[in-house]
């Protein structure tokens, strides 16, 4: 576990956001050298996604029209939701909802590796939080793809490993002036 | 061991927050999320750090049957303690709010009960003082 310690997340990249009203699309890419069909494994295989992923899944994620149960990992009381897959084209195209959350994944064969793209609908208020977290959570899955798994790390756990910085300098990136931030750092606000 | 946050079922994290805080005049306190999870609470400006009430989005059919069926009954799923109900209930009323019970002496209490616009009922306690 010494990479685990080890782990700093890179400076904010990589995320742009679409803005609709109160409703924001965020959009992360993060290339990845490995194969399409080992990034779809680990998108879609329960056991892949407990090594990476912020919930858990009780079911495999590659068949259309399945439903699955998924877990937030690390919420503050228990949150389960029931997801159905809409679309799955391995290895290419994934979408299902987590709650009321849309996630689409598309993969893109690269010379030697895959573009990753993740689009996710996600209240302004929160997108600076999402994309850290999702950042993080990438560079876990990462590790996982080449062999050298650190352990998932969400919910409160990330802010151990610099997910406050990240907010902010998401939260920069995207013109959100005063990110929320976590209960920990508000008592007196 | 501490009584530092009780939790209130929502059907809608945006308008209950309106609610607790426009109409009853709490304050935000916490607001994050992970994924489609949002955790937000808000207490009294007269307690900062006092207790915390959670508003937690609705979303699970068990909480649902029990969120209606003690509404149906007009039970309170969330007290609030006041030192003037009668000077709250015109305030908030005066803001729009829907009571189904006036300000009504009880045994030790006076208390009022309104709507929360998300599935609730709340009540208003004004301990009697003797």
């Amino acid at each position: 576990m010494t990479d685990r310690a080890q782990y700093t997340p890179g400076p904010a990249s990589g995320a742009e956001v679409r803005k609709d009203g109160e409703q924001w699309t965020l959009i992360l890419v993060r290339e990845l050298r490995h194969s399409p069909d080992k990034v779809w494994q680990a998108l879609t295989d329960p056991a892949h996604l407990r090594e990476w992923a912020p919930f858990d899944a009780n079911g495999r994620m590659d068949l259309a029209g399945a439903t699955v149960t998924l877990t937030t990992v690390a919420a503050p009381r228990p949150h389960v939701t029931e997801a159905t897959v809409m679309r799955a084209d391995p290895p290419r195209l994934l979408e299902y909802n987590w709650g009321d959350h849309h996630l689409r994944w598309e993969l893109e064969a690269l010379a030697g590796g895959t573009r990753l793209t993740l689009w996710t609908n996600i209240g302004r208020r929160f997108i600076a939080m999402g994309a850290a977290g999702w950042h993080i959570c990438f560079d876990v899955l990462d590790h996982l793809l080449s062999g050298s798994p650190i352990g998932r790390i969400v919910g409160g756990e990330a802010m151990k490993f610099g997910w406050q910085r990240l907010n902010a300098e998401y939260a920069r990136q995207f013109g959100i002036e005063t990110p929320e931030r976590p209960p920990q750092t508000n008592q007196h606000s | 061991m501490k009584i530092k946050l009780t939790s209130v079922y929502v059907s809608d994290q945006d308008k209950a927050l309106r609610f607790y805080t426009e109409f009853l005049g709490f304050a935000k306190k916490a607001d994050f999320s992970q994924g489609p999870f949002r955790w937000l609470t808000v207490a009294s400006p007269e307690e900062p750090d006092g207790a915390q009430l959670q508003l937690a989005l609705n979303d699970n059919p068990a909480a649902k049957a029990y969120q209606e069926a003690i509404y149906q009954q007009g039970q309170p799923a969330v007290m609030f303690f006041t030192e003037d109900v009668r000077g709250d209930y015109e305030r908030i009323k005066a803001h729009g709010a829907e009571f189904t019970m006036p300000p009504t002496d009880v045994t030790g209490s006076t208390i009022a009960k309104l709507n929360d616009t998300c599935g609730n009922l709340v009540q208003l306690t004004q301990l009697a003082r003797w």
